[in-house]
């Protein structure tokens, strides 16, 4: 008996933190300043990339900057208070899709990558993007 | 042997929970009044879900490892007491072992897949301290790591007590309220800087500070890094989770290895894929902590050279 208990007890004390961690108010959601910004964080992340041209999502809570190279498409995405950064290959992107004008919804094949959506200036920036991304599905899917 | 009453009554975990809930509400406040720690609504509910299950999972697995314990104790090597100092080698020696049984943890992908858990949060704060796998005994450590101090003779009574005062001890240093302790703190303690450097993915500082309450292990066996002003850490792991999922959380490096192997070309290349550090890969192209470094380190030298020839 002891044991249930301490398991309620422990679901309740688990819902007060996170409550109140919600009350405080806390939490702050990542934004980028600037696409060097965006870039500075590529390169802190993986040494050496190479930053070539890029876009910065208007809310600032995401961008994509491709290596100069052309060997990969850097995407940094803000998850809550900081950003989780992806480097696109071929076979990265699930799919890529237009939404609500100038939006694209990303899905990548990566299991612990939760759908994102980039915000654009204009809709056809947001084509633009969405197309660029969309080649890197498997092959046959594009 | 008789076990003292008090290794029998009290579980010191169960006794240190209300301690542990209110330090996360302190630190909360000390976020809201400063701004200087970090806290996610979604990474705290993760954490926290990650805690609870993991002691779930202790509830469960507890019939397991505690009948293993008592096999092995029923063949140990000598009889061991009870006594003062007895405690105090039993401490010292579970720490010891706790510090090569987290250095395996980073450095061979089988037993990361465990630990790597306890790392997936991009923030430090003492909700990321109960952040905790479910699935530990699939590591299969307890049975050698796990076992050999009741293998020598101590009792699986002290041995649990011991335990879990280290994994006590090592609450409070997850925190970024603590910028530095008292210097001889520091040199022989571990600490809140040092820990944070743990936890760090910035290339300085990958795979350093291994301790579990004394720091002294990192600076004998080589692994020792110092917090740089100059460094802020970034926290997390070298590809961080987009999810906040506990499923996923927990289970996310297990699935890597068993899609590795299940592709893997050879069965050399299935075995390093299990038995490698983490982001081995047969053809190089993904990245090791060690190489990640080695890539740091040339281009700090490469940097410092060209400063060097400016002056000159």
């Amino acid at each position: 008996m002891s044991l249930i208990y301490l398991l309620v007890g422990s679901v309740l004390g688990v819902s007060a933190m996170v409550l109140i961690n919600a009350w405080l108010g806390i939490s702050r959601s990542a934004c980028l300043t600037d696409l060097e910004d965006a870039a500075r964080r590529l390169d802190a992340d993986r040494v050496g990339f190479d930053a070539g041209d890029g876009v910065l999502a208007v809310d600032g809570e995401g961008a994509l900057i491709a290596e100069r190279s052309g060997d990969c498409l850097g995407l940094l995405i803000a998850r809550g208070s900081d950003f989780v950064i992806r480097y696109l290959v071929p076979g990265s992107v699930r799919d890529a899709v237009i939404e609500d004008g100038n939006s694209v919804r990303l899905r990548l094949n990566d299991f612990v990558f939760a759908p994102a959506k980039l915000r654009f200036e204009t809709a056809d920036e947001a084509m633009i993007w969405a197309n660029r991304l969309s080649a890197f599905q498997p092959a046959g899917r594009s | 042997m008789e076990v003292p009453a008090f290794v029998q009554n009290w579980n010191p975990i169960t006794l240190a929970i209300p301690f542990f809930t209110l330090s996360v509400f302190a630190e909360m406040i000390h976020a809201r009044l400063t701004g200087k720690t970090r806290f996610e609504t979604r990474d705290t509910a993760s954490s926290l879900i990650m805690g609870l299950g993991n002691n779930v999972s202790g509830i469960i697995f507890g019939l397991l490892l505690g009948g293993w314990s008592v096999f092995v104790y029923e063949n140990r090597l000598m009889d061991i007491s009870f006594a003062w100092w007895v405690w105090v080698i039993a401490v010292f020696l579970d720490d010891f072992l706790y510090y090569w049984s987290h250095r395996f943890a980073h450095t061979v992908r089988w037993f990361w897949a465990d630990h790597v858990v306890h790392h997936s949060s991009q923030h430090y704060n003492l909700t990321t301290a109960l952040r905790q796998p479910w699935i530990s005994p699939f590591t299969l450590k307890f049975l050698w790591l796990g076992s050999a101090m009741v293998f020598l003779g101590f009792h699986p009574a002290m041995v649990a007590f011991v335990g879990a005062m280290n994994l006590i001890y090592q609450f409070w240093i997850h925190t970024e309220a603590i910028k530095k302790c008292p210097a001889w703190f520091e040199a022989v303690m571990n600490t809140p800087s040092h820990h944070r450097v743990h936890h760090a993915t910035n290339p300085i500082y990958l795979d350093r500070n291994y301790a579990g309450i004394f720091i002294i292990w990192d600076k004998m066996f080589g692994t020792y890094q110092v917090e740089r002003d100059d460094e802020p850490c970034r926290y997390g792991i070298v590809k961080n989770l987009g999810t906040f999922n506990p499923i996923k959380i927990c289970l996310h490096e297990w699935m890597g290895i068993v899609k590795d192997m299940a592709g893997a070309k050879s069965l050399k290349d299935a075995a390093m894929y299990l038995l490698a550090p983490p982001g081995w890969s047969p053809d190089g192209s993904r990245e090791t902590s060690k190489r990640i470094k080695a890539k740091w380190q040339a281009r700090q030298e490469t940097a410092e050279n060209a400063e060097v020839e400016a002056a000159e």
